[in-house]
């Protein structure tokens, strides 16, 4: 008979990561993170730290100066950022997965060498952008286009809601190369912040995620060096595809962060708080609300493992990302809602987390691919089971 | 090696009932660690952990080896529930009795007895000087300057080397191991000791001391609640400080 190899055991070195990222969130990011979400203010110096212990590179090779560990560590450590400052886990997620992952998917070895090891460390921070005013998830209708001009390529267009727009130093810039061509029109750049023509947009307004950096970025008449084609020409899309892929696993793990803060603190003010003579949480009906939030975010949980654990065996896991981020994400919604509600007209007030949690937590279900986004994918993938 | 502080346990019947698999690195050994790393990384020299404990306790090894110590020594015994205090001192100072060091650093207590003999009797047992509750450690030349907390002050004592010392956690503030140290610990050895490689067996320590039951602090009573106006309840707590709680 063969080995079964279903464990649900974390191994000690993903138990040390775990550790070693809840004690410095507890130590240095859960006790400003209000202050934080008031003044929308981009923590640079928290930032940097994670970059000095390694964390801004945590599954990427440490041949290109990663910290060498797999994705299950890595959601592990989103998950521990996200359940005090979402913000600051999506900052670190969107950097690894996105931005620096790209370039470790489809760059060359010049490239690796030249971008990750400062982008691992922390030194430079990551910006990936896709998205732009007129498309999203539908990367065929992007308007950016890249025209080739000797040994140097021409880059314009606009590109929104990207995170690290102003913050960040390296860019990863999607655009196209044949305008003749949908998908297969689309490549790969690598953008240096400090280029002519780059320019940064203000910070948006937004519902939550406050000390996210989010803005538009503008490229106008850009000279990006031929070398600094990011993977094969026309390849963009299909390694975009990859990249989404990863950055899911990701944002699941990030939503199950949000989703377990909303139980911890729902778990803690139900007992703290007393009406008619006992603490509300041993009324049956706030019971049920924690029992199911409890229960869905291990099932989350267990999810986000799986995708985690299949992209790290090498394994095809788009219809398992797509399916974490689906569950995981509206879960934290119905998380930090329930979360409000237990809390009362307090959850509703910003002395408690609760109310910042829903906030934050309502990107989830729309960054890295909307529900309705996944949901086309897990539904396309399930339609190929049909033979 | 202590029970995580944030774990729940239980008292049923006299005996103490907790999560033996959630066992974390006691804060004051960590700050005893973290000093060391500092002494180390200003003058040189090797950090060596010693920890004794059942399998797992090589997990607290390991924390401590991401931290930066250099090598790990698992004195390996086999329950879960551990010895007392003299037990303790015992394996230690037959361990280290035919070994080279400089300074012992060693936590002032654990954080689930709350003993603080261990350290005090390792220290007699090998004849080291010592000193307890170090709040800082310096080296001046051969010796070691320990500045400690007493009674109404600050001190500071001078030991000549090899000497023993316990930390207090207001000393410092342990580092979190980062991933650099983490897959760094993964190349560090850390030999297993037997007990009986020591000449001592389980079975043989005799306890200097032993706990006969626990029990559960009671709930605390619930306090007492004033109303009305302020110089009235100012007056009427005075007096119940007085006549009730007799702290005046």
């Amino acid at each position: 008979m063969s080995q079964n190899n279903l464990s649900f055991e974390l191994n000690e070195d993903q138990k040390m990561i775990r550790d070693s990222v809840k004690d410095f969130v507890e130590r240095h990011v859960a006790p400003s993170v209000m202050e934080r979400d008031n003044s929308k203010e981009f923590p640079m110096e928290i930032v940097k730290q994670l970059g000095e212990m390694g964390m801004l590179g945590i599954y990427h090779s440490e041949q290109y100066g990663g910290s060498g560990f797999d994705t299950l560590s890595f959601c592990l450590a989103i998950e521990e950022i996200a359940r005090w400052d979402a913000s600051l886990a999506l900052t670190v997620a969107s950097h690894t997965s996105l931005g620096t992952g790209h370039i470790a998917i489809a760059g060359n070895h010049e490239q690796k060498v030249k971008y990750m090891p400062e982008l691992c460390s922390g030194e430079k921070l990551g910006a990936w952008c896709l998205t732009e005013p007129g498309s999203g998830s539908d990367a065929s209708g992007m308007k950016t286009t890249a025209v080739k001009e000797g040994d140097h390529w021409v880059l314009n267009g606009s590109k929104i809601f990207i995170t690290q727009g102003s913050v960040g130093d390296t860019y990863v810039v999607l655009a196209k190369t044949d305008p003749e061509k949908d998908t297969k029109g689309i490549s790969g750049f690598i953008v240096e912040g400090s280029w002519e023509g780059v320019k940064s947009g203000p910070g948006m307004h937004k519902l939550g995620m406050n000390s996210s950096d989010t803005t538009e970025v503008i490229f106008e008449n850009v000279k990006v060096p031929a070398e600094n084609l990011l993977g094969e020409e026309g390849m963009g899309f299909i390694d975009t595809m990859k990249v989404l892929d990863g950055g899911r696993v990701g944002i699941a793990a990030l939503s199950v962060g949000i989703a377990r803060g909303a139980l911890e603190e729902s778990l803690k003010y139900s007992q703290e708080r007393k009406q008619f003579g006992k603490p509300i949480g041993d009324n049956q009906y706030i019971e049920g609300k924690l029992v199911d939030m409890a229960t869905e975010i291990d099932a989350a949980r267990l999810l986000v493992w799986r995708a985690a654990t299949l992209k790290d065996q090498g394994k095809p896991y788009t219809t398992e990302a797509s399916m974490a981020k689906l569950f995981a994400s509206e879960l934290s919604v119905r998380a930090a809602l329930e979360a409000v509600q237990i809390h009362g007209g307090y959850g509703y007030t910003k002395e408690y987390h609760v109310e910042r949690f829903l906030r934050d937590s309502k990107l989830m279900t729309i960054g890295e691919g909307t529900s309705e986004v996944q949901r086309l994918i897990i539904a396309r993938e399930l339609k190929k089971t049909l033979s | 090696m202590v029970p995580d502080v944030a774990a729940p346990f239980q008292i049923k019947e006299g005996e103490l009932i907790m999560d033996a698999d959630r066992m974390v690195l006691n804060a004051y050994d960590a700050s005893a660690v973290e000093e060391a790393l500092v002494l180390k990384e200003k003058h040189g020299g090797e950090v060596e952990v010693v920890c004794i404990g059942p399998a797992k306790a090589s997990e607290t090894i390991r924390k401590a080896l991401a931290m930066g110590a250099d090598k790990g020594i698992h004195i390996s015994t086999s329950g879960d529930e551990g010895f007392d205090s003299a037990s303790y001192a015992s394996i230690l100072s037959s361990f280290f009795g035919d070994k080279e060091f400089d300074i012992l650093s060693l936590g002032k207590q654990s954080q689930d007895t709350d003993s603080g003999l261990t350290g005090s009797m390792v220290a007699e047992k090998l004849n080291l000087p010592y000193a307890t509750n170090a709040v800082g450690l310096e080296i001046e030349g051969n010796n070691l300057v320990v500045k400690r907390q007493g009674d109404s002050g600050q001190e500071m004592i001078e030991l000549p080397t090899p000497c023993a010392v316990t930390c207090s956690n207001d000393m410092n503030e342990p580092r979190i191991p980062n991933l650099k140290g983490i897959m760094a610990s993964k190349r560090k050895p850390i030999d297993v000791v037997e007990l009986s490689s020591l000449g001592i067996s389980e079975e043989d320590l005799s306890p200097a001391s032993k706990v006969i039951s626990y029990e559960q602090k009671p709930a605390r009573q619930a306090g007492k609640k004033f109303e009305g106006e302020a110089d009235e309840i100012a007056r009427e707590v005075a007096q119940l400080l007085d006549t009730e709680a007799n702290v005046i």
